[in-house]
């Protein structure tokens, strides 16, 4: 693959550092003393019960929310209230959104070309041309001049995944990707996120897809009420949680599965 | 006990696909509606008979009786039994028309409104470029003050008091629309800004422009302004009034616009802003354009309110169209015969605004094709 800096894997330095990280909404305390590291190249899945803050916790790595205490960094910058650090972050961060989030508006093509244009300063014909070449990366490669609201919910989020790849991110994030998809769109989207996992993109996913995270995962991060409880390979956590939270949570999502 | 089980299904007799039943036909629905009952049949007939005898009565007034053309003045129209006098548009249209403006420079309104009117006619087509057609509309509005107010190329000088009839209708118009939309999206921004004095500074110059009625605004704007503003800067009436014009359609834009904006769901800039985009792309591609989609309909009952809204320049002393017409009407020849002159510049109002409308409906359908969700 073309579009993935290989790079990455030899840069030493963490894609993602995050150090006793709070953060309150008014009186809840949604993040509590949240640490983690994303190594280069690695690929973490993030699970918890309902509201016990996975979606704060990865909006506040591109700065979607904002954090009282703590430190963050993205690629060695700091999220730090700089708005040229935040402009960098958000170059080097992309993420795929539980509902799509496409640019109803814009055709498909545009969807993609967007940022590449406005934000890297790519020229009308470069930004087409990846743009029709990652649409085929996601076998969406007819599909490029339709509107979102033409498509099914499963060829959308591939096109929103596409539309992230095109900023040449070095971490995705993924906030619960098929969660709002018909189960027989949950596969196609999910091979696409297998692919690029392979291709050694950087990432951390929101999701209870314990196969995904099987073969995915080098690390499965487990949380609940704003804290981070455990973390293991995910062979280790799906078998031997230890915290009595995890057990409870790894029996339930094995029944619905 | 054993329980009986009443729920049960029944296989259906064949498994052929079927097209739908004939649905009743229209020309019956109707018949029945017109002749069900021997009350509705009576009413029918009378209301059917005086509808005929208006039509009738309208169309021989209208038509077979009217006088078209009076070469000798409006004695051809005082014939007994002449119908409607529509001579008196053929004798008054430079009056009608253009106002006040020189006969002999006529020729000057009479480009402007050709003008107008075609690249109205282009500005319909979707093939050609939004840019091209603001690009063409501002070019239009400066050659319409050039030629309005001339001065130069040859063309005498016209005072803007001597400024009337459809050329001022239209760049009355012309001007709020340009001046107002922008000004009201930025109020609808300002108003949800997070500047808490900023927010407040917006709302306060919306909903107080809404609180006065049109009339009080262009009173304000043209005749009580100039008692704060230097003597030295003299700012024609004209422009006075044009700019209470413009706040007034910028204050009701404002706030269609941010019923717009409500309606756009947050991840729309979340995603916007999680590709990296700047404040300023992320309004210009993303939010404004859906926002504004989204606030056409109601957009489009603003701008043409305000097309209508023209005719109040004529208690300042402008003579729009139908200020000019009034005052044209005043001759005492052709005095009777203002009716006539009347539903002529009616026709144009209704002509011009229903353009407007329809054109806004359309704009409406594609933009709704477009965001038309699948099976959602
Ligand atoms: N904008 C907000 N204002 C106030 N409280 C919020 C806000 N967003 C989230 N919360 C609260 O913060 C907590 C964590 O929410 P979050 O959305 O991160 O949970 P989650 O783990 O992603 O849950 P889910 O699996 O349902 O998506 C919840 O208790 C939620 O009610
Ligand atoms: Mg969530």
């Amino acid at each position: 693959m073309t579009t993935q800096p290989q790079s990455t894997a030899a840069m030493p330095e963490p894609a993602i550092v995050i150090r006793h990280l709070n953060k309150w909404y008014g009186q809840h305390h949604a993040l509590r003393d949240v640490s983690l590291r994303l190594g280069a190249g690695e690929k973490i899945v993030l699970c918890g019960p309902s509201g016990s803050g996975k979606s704060t916790l990865i909006r506040c790595i591109n700065g979607l929310e904002s954090f009282a205490e703590g430190s963050l960094e993205v690629g060695g910058v700091a999220l730090d209230g700089s708005s040229a650090h935040l402009r960098e972050i958000r170059r080097m961060t992309g993420m795929v959104f539980q509902h799509f989030n496409l640019f109803p508006h814009m055709t498909v093509l545009e969807n993609l070309t967007l940022g590449p244009r406005s934000v890297l300063r790519e020229s009308e014909i470069e930004a087409s041309a990846r743009a029709r070449a990652l649409l085929e990366r996601v076998r969406l490669g007819d599909q490029a001049l339709k509107y979102p609201g033409q498509l099914s919910g499963g060829q959308q989020q591939r096109v929103a995944i596409a539309r992230t790849l095109m900023m040449r991110p070095q971490v995705i994030l993924f906030d619960e990707p098929t969660s709002a998809l018909d189960p027989e769109m949950v596969q196609e989207v999910l091979e696409v996120m297998e692919e690029l996992a392979s291709d050694g993109q950087s990432m951390i996913v929101v999701t209870h897809e314990m196969t995904f995270a099987r073969n995915v995962a080098d690390l499965v991060v487990f949380m609940d009420k704003g804290q981070i409880l455990e973390a293991a390979p995910p062979e280790v956590f799906f078998t031997t949680p230890h915290t009595e939270r995890a057990r409870n949570f790894v029996r339930q999502i094995g029944h619905a599965a | 006990m054993t329980h009986i089980l009443t729920s049960g299904i029944e296989l259906p007799a064949s498994d052929a696909i079927r097209p739908p039943p004939a649905q009743e036909n229209r020309v019956r629905a109707l018949t029945g509606a017109l002749f069900g009952s021997t009350f509705s049949t009576l009413i029918t007939l009378i209301g059917g008979a005086l509808l005929l005898v208006f039509a009738w009565f309208a169309l021989k007034w209208a038509i077979v009786d009217a006088v078209w053309t009076a070469p000798g003045g409006s004695a051809a129209c005082a014939k007994p039994g002449a119908g409607a006098c529509w001579a008196v548009i053929g004798a008054k249209y430079p009056v009608i028309l253009f106002g006040a403006f020189p006969y002999a420079e006529q020729w000057r309104g009479v480009v402007l409104i050709a003008l107008w009117l075609v690249w109205a006619g282009v500005s319909i087509f979707r093939r050609v470029p939004a840019l091209t057609k603001i690009i063409g509309w501002i070019a239009i509005f400066i050659v319409s003050i050039i030629l309005m107010r001339g001065g130069i190329f040859g063309m005498t000088y016209v005072g803007t008091d001597q400024w009337g009839g459809l050329p001022l209708s239209f760049m009355i118009f012309g001007g709020t629309i340009a001046g107002g939309l922008p000004l009201g999206i930025l109020l609808a921004l300002g108003r949800r800004s997070r500047l808490p004095i900023f927010s407040a500074l917006c709302t306060a110059v919306i909903e107080v422009t809404r609180g006065f009625p049109l009339l009080v605004v262009l009173f304000f704007a043209a005749l009580i302004m100039p008692l704060f503003l230097p003597p030295q800067l003299n700012v024609d009436k004209l422009v006075r009034a044009e700019i209470g014009m413009i706040i007034f359609f910028a204050a009701y834009a404002a706030e269609t616009i941010r019923g717009g904006l409500q309606t756009l769901p947050l991840g729309q800039d979340e995603a916007a802003q999680a590709l990296g985009l700047s404040y300023r792309q992320r309004l210009l591609k993303v939010i404004l354009p859906q926002a504004i989609a989204s606030a056409l309909p109601s957009l489009f009952n603003d701008i043409v309110r305000s097309f209508k809204n023209t005719t109040f320049f004529a208690i300042l002393g402008l003579w729009d169209i139908l200020g000019a017409t009034k005052s044209a009407l005043q001759d005492p020849e052709w005095v009777k015969y203002s009716i006539e002159g009347y539903l002529f510049v009616f026709l144009l109002y209704f002509v011009i605004c229903s353009g407007l409308s329809l054109y806004g409906r359309s704009l409406e359908r594609e933009s709704l094709s477009r965001l038309r969700r699948a099976g959602k």
